[in-house]
């Protein structure tokens, strides 16, 4: 096999598991076994999995609401995030995050939050660190589209052209905040805006290609390991609703077809003879990490008032 | 200066302004710890935050002090994420007012970290913000938000009330407090002069002036107002006030001012905000939630006029309390309405604090 073909398997493998794992949740919801709020990742993989091998293990992820693929992508333990949804001690935070604050910080996946934007900043702050201590580290801030209309992502992106801190800014742009279309939000171009801060950029369109995905962001790495921080844009398509299990195109506010294109390219669709090949021994993966969700008891009453201050 | 926050010899005193007290204890901060680092719009300025990190970016250097943007919002968020991969940022705001933009990172973010991550993540950092007071602060450069603060669980709130509050806590807070900690500063505070002794301030309430006749509790420049006013009041009238200075908002001892209130029977408290949904509101719950029979009377309590801050003179002699109506206040408590004392004649407080003369 070459190196070619072993690097496409990795990825696509890790890929897989991420949308065999969003599949098992949809299926798992209806029983309310999981009582948070999810934010699917099913149709964007490609872009948790090529940039997250990409950095080096201990680079760090900021995250956002939308993170069960970073959280899978960056190496976190899957019985610990299902565990995590079901609300069980055994969760990465002992149930108190739930989905929407999907954390690991043990393989470099920092808090995500349910507020956008709002660790943009954090990601500076580390890269900030990392550049006083004269470490070669970097610091990715992970986040959709609509989260460069909020004031701290300017405020973020001024900072950091200052500083020439370490930084990534890895945006996903699915094109839509809630269900709210781009073309109504924005009356800027990201890589523009970039430039005007003086920050190099990249826009990537072919964001189902999770080795275009990695080579980009190998190339953004390096450019911020250099204390060059740099705005790395990657299309992408979100396939479910905003929040929750459902396809959401009978409300009409946008069409199936508009995804149709990147269901063609998507190697998990298209690459069926993988998928059939890897399914069976992620699913035993998969249903192992319920398991241990399952038997995970939930947090007692004690731990209503611990780890507050 | 070449200071450290070391303290001095037992038994030892010394006379220390506030503004004094928060450059030592800055210096120090930054002497003993290389994790520790200031950021704030102006900090490395001639002016250093009304003298309180004057000449520490010469001293250690842009990457430890240093000038922010305009980016209050960022600049939390930016302090946190350093907090998270192990520094210890200090960040200032030259008005609190301005830690309003501030409050997305403030509330959603640091205040939650730990909690939500369920103990794994936390961000151990101080943030500094100056409440404003006096030559025509007006109303965006005057706001006291310990209660706004205070009420969100997850942050340490804190109002030193004297450069020893600052000498002891700041240390102990930098050194090892595990979370974010919100020190309300007051404008007014900054240029007065301290004795400092060998002590120690806990991150709580703690008793100022020791009384059994009425129970005064107070926090930051109302510390200063009732412990004058106190004193008046032993002068004139032979009653003897316990003053305690609540010191920590968010954590105040409430056993020991519930102690002091079943010794004296009488309240009176004094903020520097609001009294509606305020600090005072929240010392009358606990006090009556322990034991409602143990007040004679109905509180007495003292805080800024319900609306902004007015600019004029003429208005805010009147909008905040006055030492006639704090004297006032403990004397009703105390002898009734018709107590028949002198009042001091000082009607705005600011003539208390001659050495502040503007601009801010």
């Amino acid at each position: 096999m070459s190196e070619d073909r072993e690097l496409y398997r990795r990825l696509f493998r890790t890929a897989l598991l991420i949308r065999l794992v969003e599949e098992r949740i949809i299926e798992l919801y209806p029983s309310d076994r999981i009582q948070s709020p999810v934010h699917l990742s099913i149709g964007q993989e490609a872009v948790a999995v090529g940039a997250c091998d990409a950095l080096r293990p201990d680079d760090l992820v900021f995250a956002t609401y939308r993170s069960h693929g970073f959280y899978i992508a960056k190496g976190g333990r899957l019985d610990r995030m299902f565990a995590e949804l079901y609300g069980r001690v055994g969760g990465v935070s002992k149930g108190k995050a739930g989905s929407m604050h999907l954390s690991a910080p043990e393989v470099g996946l920092m808090g995500s939050s349910a507020v956008v934007a709002s660790t943009i900043p954090h990601a500076i702050g580390a890269a900030l660190s990392f550049k006083r201590h004269g470490n070669s580290r970097i610091a990715v801030a992970v986040f959709g589209d609509g989260a460069t209309e909020e004031g701290v992502y300017h405020e973020s992106l001024n900072f950091a052209s200052l500083m020439k801190v370490p930084v990534l800014f890895l945006c996903e742009d699915n094109g839509l905040a809630v269900h709210s279309h781009r073309p109504v939000r924005q009356s800027y171009s990201l890589v523009k805006h970039a430039a005007a801060y003086g920050i190099a950029s990249r826009r990537l369109d072919e964001g189902w290609d999770m080795l275009a995905v990695r080579r980009a962001t190998l190339e953004a790495a390096a450019r911020a390991r250099a204390g060059e921080p740099f705005v790395l844009e990657i299309a992408t398509a979100r396939y479910k609703e905003h929040v929750g299990i459902g396809d959401d195109f009978h409300f009409g506010y946008r069409l199936e077809s508009d995804i149709d294109a990147w269901k063609k390219r998507d190697p998990l669709i298209a690459d069926k003879a993988l998928v059939e090949e890897l399914t069976p021994a992620i699913e035993r993966e998969i249903e192992q990490a319920v398991a241990f969700a399952e038997n995970s008891p939930s947090p007692s009453r004690a731990e209503l008032l611990t780890d507050i201050i | 200066m070449n200071v450290t926050a070391k303290k001095p010899q037992a038994a030892t005193t010394r006379v220390l302004s506030y503004a004094n007290a928060l450059l030592e204890t800055m210096d120090g901060a930054l002497a003993e710890h290389p994790n520790v680092f200031i950021m704030g719009q102006g900090v490395d300025d001639f002016k250093g935050i009304f003298g309180s990190t004057t000449e520490l970016a010469e001293k250690y250097g842009a990457k430890r002090v240093f000038d922010v943007p305009l980016m209050e919002e960022a600049m939390t968020g930016i302090a946190l994420g350093a907090a998270l991969v192990g520094d210890y940022p200090i960040t200032t705001h030259i008005r609190a007012d301005f830690s309003f933009l501030a409050m997305n990172q403030i509330i959603n973010l640091a205040a939650k970290y730990r909690y939500m991550f369920g103990g794994i993540m936390s961000c151990p950092t101080l943030i500094r913000v100056v409440v404003g007071r006096s030559w025509g602060q007006g109303a965006q450069h005057s706001q006291s938000p310990q209660a706004t603060f205070a009420h969100y669980p997850g942050l340490t709130v804190i109002m030193p009330a004297t450069a020893q509050a600052i000498v002891d806590m700041y240390p102990q807070i930098i050194n090892r407090h595990p979370g974010p900690v919100i020190s309300i500063e007051h404008r007014l505070l900054y240029n007065l002069d301290f004795t400092v002794a060998e002590g120690h301030v806990p991150l709580t309430s703690y008793v100022a002036r020791p009384g059994r006749d009425v129970t005064v509790v107070a926090t930051s420049v109302m510390v200063v107002e009732a412990l004058r006013a106190a004193q008046y009041v032993q002068d004139t009238a032979g009653i003897d006030s316990e003053v305690i200075d609540l010191n920590s908002i968010s954590h105040p001892d409430w056993d020991l001012v519930a102690g002091s209130v079943r010794k004296t029977g009488r309240l009176v408290i004094a903020d520097t905000s609001w009294l509606e949904y305020g600090v005072a509101a929240e010392v009358c719950r606990q006090v009556v939630l322990r034991d409602p029979s143990m007040l004679m009377a109905p509180p007495t309590m003292l805080g800024m006029a319900p609306a902004p801050c007015p600019t004029a003179k003429s208005l805010e002699d009147i909008y905040y309390p006055s030492q006639h109506e704090t004297v006032d206040a403990i004397l009703t408590q105390v002898r009734g309405a018709d107590h028949g004392i002198d009042l001091p004649t000082e009607r705005s407080m600011t003539e208390g604090y001659r050495r502040f003369r503007g601009p801010f």
